[in-house]
């Protein structure tokens, strides 16, 4: 009973910790740029595969070069870094393709949502071409997790390792991305650029180089969140990461849009809740999900930590 | 006389179709306070916008130590020495009097001279000592002026372009901050100074120019400005 609650308890605070990425990301963005970048959800694909790639995986059978895979394979902390980094980069792609242009142009910024999911639709469909829309399983066992056992014994309850390293790695990256953001010098930089770009560039700071700063961050939340997601379920498919996508996006306003501590906050209410949903209901967990996103909404419409005024310039 | 710092050579600025600035001439020497006086929309914040980079030049040049400034961005000019406290105080609402502060010296390296500085800055503006760790968001207008010009300050510029600081402060506050622009132009930085209020900025500038729908019509000495009938009658309020 109790080795159920604190496994339940666990699996709700680590999915929380994923959403809490993704909703990171998608904060970083709209607070420099005030527009959401709805291609998050293929980036955390994108980190999903890219980890698997690097830890050895093979290309399936529909996939473009079946049975091709990289030589070798890295051990599961050092994959997962480099995919987020790669997925960085491909969020730094995104933001040339789809947002630098309208910029630009100074174009309306809502357009931004329809390019960027546009571009998130073509990340999908790559990955499908490469690797076809089959499932895919990572390796388990002692030596995926670099050495450590799969289960972990704690206070008397047995609980797989795979959830304390996914609670453990997101609460980290959360934690480290906010002491960044308010305690350093290019931390202070960019929300000076995200409260006002024109002061910023007057103080010597490059607001462009900001932006992007910010799009690779977002990119890599959202890809170490797919990895980590990848190690501990499965690859369900190219479009997985576009549920979590829509997930994170329910947690930002859940807690409140542009809010780090919100994105958090929101991310943990979120896994808690879902977990606790037994799994004979467990076609429920969207549902509850969304109801409680609705009804927060009423109580609070700026979410839970959501400032009183968006301001933006 | 010695190579100006700031040269504009018949600059002209539009807003589409709208002519902010129909070719102005203005020269500025090393250790000078100029002031740039003018009603409202005359073009002054324009011509401080164009020298930041922030608006283009439709024609014309902006030199700096004898070098043209085109083709450099907003975000190089204070690495070359060029600070701006913009119009409407422009603070980080959002982050502490100390932070915006240290922001104002985001390109510096060198810490124990950039703290030297934020006391510097303290003594300055008492004022902003006491209130620190505080939002910046959440000081007064004549405090929020003060900080404007403390982080430009902590940039360690050469030549600093000032807007209107005296906007919304109480005379009091108005004769402090001029005071604080004389006493920094004394220890050596260069200033352009944004004015309406021409009493308090001829009191402290050496020159004057008056700025008219975007052509400058008036120029000299403070003290000449400071006599002559004409702007007597439109901004000394004689
Ligand atoms: N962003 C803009 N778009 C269009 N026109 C503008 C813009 N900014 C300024 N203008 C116009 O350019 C002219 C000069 O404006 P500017 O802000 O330089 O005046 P100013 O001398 O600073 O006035 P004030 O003392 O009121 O600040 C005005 O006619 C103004 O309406
Ligand atoms: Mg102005």
């Amino acid at each position: 009973m109790i080795e159920t609650l604190l496994q339940t308890l666990l699996n709700g605070a680590a999915s929380g910790g994923v959403y809490a990425l993704v909703a990171l990301g998608y904060t970083l963005v709209f607070s420099v740029l005030g527009v959401i970048n709805f291609a998050q959800g293929a980036l955390f694909s994108v980190g999903g595969y890219l980890t698997f790639l690097l830890m050895g995986g093979r290309i399936g059978v529909n996939g473009a070069l079946p049975g091709w895979g990289l030589p070798g394979g890295l051990p599961f902390w050092l994959a997962l870094l480099l995919a987020a980094a790669g997925s960085g980069l491909v969020g730094l792609l995104v933001e040339r393709v789809a947002f630098a242009p309208l910029r630009r142009r100074n174009a309306e910024p809502l357009l931004a949502l329809i390019t960027s999911l546009g571009a998130g639709v073509v990340l999908v469909n790559l990955l499908q071409l490469l690797m076809g829309a089959e499932g895919y399983a990572f390796p388990h066992g002692s030596d995926a997790l670099g050495g450590l056992p799969d289960a972990l014994v704690i206070a008397g309850a047995r609980i797989r390792t795979i959830q304390l390293l996914l609670l453990l790695i997101s609460a980290a990256a959360v934690l480290a991305l906010s002491l960044w953001l308010e305690r350093s010098r290019g931390g202070r930089a960019l929300r000076a650029v995200a409260e006002d770009a024109t002061t910023a560039q007057l103080l010597g700071i490059h607001s462009e180089a900001m932006v992007r700063l910010a799009f690779f961050l977002s990119g890599a939340l959202a890809g170490l969140g797919g990895g980590l997601i990848g190690v501990s379920v499965s690859l369900p498919g190219p479009y997985f990461g576009i549920g979590y996508g829509l997930k994170g996006l329910a947690v930002l306003v859940l807690g409140g849009l542009g809010s780090v501590p919100g994105a958090i906050a929101g991310g943990l209410l979120m896994g808690l809740a879902e977990a606790l949903v037994p799994s004979e209901a467990s076609g429920w967990r969207d549902a509850l999900a969304f109801a409680i996103l609705f009804v927060v909404l009423l109580l609070r419409p700026r979410g839970l930590l959501g400032r009183r005024t968006v301001e933006k310039v | 006389m010695s190579t100006p710092l700031l040269e504009l050579q018949g600059l002209s600025v539009h807003y589409g179709s709208v002519q902010a600035l129909a070719g102005i001439d203005l020269v500025v020497h090393p250790g000078e306070l100029v002031t740039l006086l003018g009603s409202n929309g005359a073009g002054k914040s324009t011509t401080l916008r164009a020298i930041s980079a922030l608006v283009p030049a439709a024609a014309g040049q902006i030199l700096w130590r004898g070098g043209s400034l085109a083709g450099v961005p907003a975000h190089r000019l204070l690495k070359l020495g060029i600070g701006h406290c913009p119009e409407g105080r422009r603070v980080l609402s959002r982050q502490s009097v100390a932070d915006n502060l240290m922001l104002g010296a985001y390109l510096r390296r060198d810490t124990a001279a950039i703290h030297a500085d934020l006391e510097r800055c303290y003594g300055l503006f008492p004022r902003l000592a006491e209130r620190r760790s505080q939002l910046a968001g959440a000081l007064s207008g004549g405090e929020q002026q003060m900080l404007a010009i403390a982080r430009a300050l902590m940039g360690r510029p050469e030549l600093l372009l000032l807007d209107e600081p005296s906007l919304g402060l109480a005379p009091k506050l108005v004769g402090e901050v001029m005071a604080a622009l004389a006493q920094l132009n004394r220890e050596g930085l260069t200033i352009l100074l944004v004015e309406q209020n021409a009493q308090a900025a001829l009191s402290i500038a050496a020159r004057g120019v008056v700025l008219e729908a975007g052509r400058l019509t008036l120029a000299g000495p403070a003290a000449d400005l400071l006599a002559d009938p004409t702007l007597q009658a439109a901004y000394l309020g004689g």
